[in-house]
């Protein structure tokens, strides 16, 4: 058989591009760190220069703070406290949005009877409900977990939701044809075909969790980051808020990481094609 | 009956029309059948329902009036006992093509060694050995339709429902598939429902060519195509007799052509 079939580009471009990655992959780095290299420099000369060091602290002083914090073990139980409650927020968040957006994806008259209410819920700003909240679950880690994991849940609810519904009807016929039942369905179409919505939710999610986690403890707490950040700012240590606040950074670009490792291994067909939804 | 292995009966349609009480029918009375190891060709305009007879024998609808009979069963479920290769290739974009052939036997419960083998059997015959771990954006228009027959044939459905598979590739494509088309047929002794909108296309790989008319959609014609076999695809019009048999098509199918409606 002869056929007009072009090859794919497998190994002579990957080589090129690899010898081209090794010159510029450190320049992208470079190029990368350079804004904000430049943004420190001027913050450390901006600060007692063009406005007061007791208003912004500067980068010295910030990292000096970091170090007494960690040295001295001040900021483990707040860490640690945080950490959970991300971590809880945002599994119970993206669990319950992937359970629900799917159900209601699949099932088009649960949908037309549940859609408006989660859509008025959705208008809801969240953060409103961070005094309920604290009077419901108490001001331990409870009311934190469920303010996180509520901001959390209807993101990720509407990707699998728009994700489950765009599956495309003719290759779910086709699979019924082949001979799929439901629970082939779901394994072999559904999911994979809503994988790209579900981990552009999942990477969406991550700064909410923390705001949600942040504004309940910032409400009322006992233990938390959110205070640390709110007591340091209450008692004019402007390095003290910006150490937090740096730690809230490290949090977010480590999940972001994993998340963006997750998504290489789970979505290995679409970056080799670039098709899929839409990444903001 | 034994030898008809699918028959239309009486086939009637109505889709709903859109801001509009009246239904409208898409397809009036139609009835043929297929014969076991037969390959049919349904031509006709574009927008009469074609698709739509090929979507009651895998059984996605069921027809307003009338019944589709597969070996004798009405078919009021899903029919897993036909292939169907759509328009567009279809293969799922997550899977690699040697996944993608080897689907419907999992879904089958055939065994593991059985599956490789069959996938490589399937993957060989379409000729596209050496790209099992290519996913589908890896690979030519050409070939994602070579792999979607191959995800067809391993399972060797009863029937073989093709809906203008071969008409969003090129030329040249296309007339290298028509001619593979015809030896995997021939070969596998399949019985293949094809639609198409392509005279040529029908008179060269059919047994029997079905014409029907513009909405409402009836049956004007089943003429016989008794061109020896292989037939040239490259060249149509140097097979013997196809200008005849083409003509005889072309005759029940121009009067749909010039009316000038809307379709």
């Amino acid at each position: 058989m002869t056929d007009t079939a072009y090859h794919a580009p497998a190994q002579d471009t990957s080589e090129r591009r690899g010898l081209a990655a090794s010159v510029a992959r450190p320049l992208q780095w470079l190029l990368k760190l350079l804004p904000g290299i430049a943004l420190l420099l001027f913050w450390q000369w901006a600060s007692g220069r063009l406005i007061k060091e007791i208003y912004v602290s500067k980068p010295t002083a910030v990292a000096q703070r970091l170090y007494e914090l960690f040295a001295s073990g001040e900021i483990y139980p707040h860490l640690w406290t945080t950490g959970q409650e991300l971590v809880f927020g945002y599994v119970i968040g993206v669990a319950g949005g992937v359970i629900a957006g799917y159900a209601l994806g699949r099932s088009p008259r649960l949908a037309r009877i549940f859609e408006p209410y989660v859509m008025a819920f959705y208008g809801i700003p969240k953060i409103a409900l961070a005094p309920l909240f604290i009077i419901w679950f108490g001001i331990g880690m409870g009311s934190k977990i469920a303010l996180a994991s509520i901001m959390v849940f209807f993101l990720v609810f509407y990707n699998v939701f728009a994700g489950v519904r765009s599956v495309d009807r003719e290759l779910v016929n086709l699979t019924l044809i082949m001979g799929a039942n439901q629970r082939q369905l779901t394994y072999h179409v559904f999911l994979p075909a809503a994988a790209p919505f579900v981990m552009l939710g999942m990477r969406l999610a991550i700064p909410y969790s923390v705001i949600g986690v942040i504004v309940g403890e910032f409400t009322s707490s006992a233990q938390g980051l959110g205070l640390f950040i709110h007591e340091a700012s209450s008692t004019y240590d402007p390095a003290g808020v910006f150490a937090g606040i740096v730690i809230l950074l490290a949090f977010v670009t480590i999940a972001n990481v994993l998340a963006g490792r997750l998504e290489r291994r789970l979505l290995r067909w679409r970056a080799l094609s670039g098709a899929g939804p839409i990444d903001i | 009956m034994n030898d008809r292995a699918l028959v239309f009966e009486g086939i009637g349609q109505d889709f709903p029309a859109p801001g509009q009480r009246s239904k409208v029918r898409v397809l009036d009375g139609i009835s043929f059948d297929v014969g076991h190891g037969k390959f049919i060709a349904v031509i006709g305009p574009s927008g009469c329902g074609k698709s739509t007879l090929l979507q009651m024998a895998a059984g996605l609808l069921l027809p307003t009036r009338g019944a589709v009979h597969h070996r004798g069963r009405k078919i009021t479920s899903i029919n897993t006992e036909v292939g169907f290769v759509p328009q567009q290739a279809q293969l799922f974009p997550w899977k690699t093509l040697a996944e993608n052939v080897e689907l419907p036997l999992l879904l089958r419960g055939v065994a593991a060694n059985e599956r490789r083998e069959r996938v490589a059997h399937a993957l060989g015959s379409v000729g596209l050995k050496g790209f099992e771990r290519h996913f589908p954006s890896q690979l030519s228009g050409g070939m994602q339709k070579r792999g979607s027959i191959a995800r067809t044939l391993v399972y060797r459905p009863d029937i073989i429902l093709m809906d203008e598979p071969f008409g969003a590739l090129d030329a040249q494509t296309r007339m290298v598939m028509q001619s593979d088309l015809q030896t995997l047929s021939m070969e596998a002794g399949a019985t293949v429902v094809f639609v198409t909108h392509d005279i040529t296309e029908a008179v060269l790989l059919a047994d029997h060519v079905i014409v029907l008319s513009q909405r409402p959609s009836r049956l004007l014609a089943n003429i016989p195509i008794d061109l020896p076999r292989p037939r040239n695809m490259f060249e149509p019009f140097r097979n013997p007799g196809f200008d005849a048999a083409y003509d005889a098509v072309w005759t029940e199918f121009r009067s749909q052509i010039d009316t000038g409606r809307v379709h």
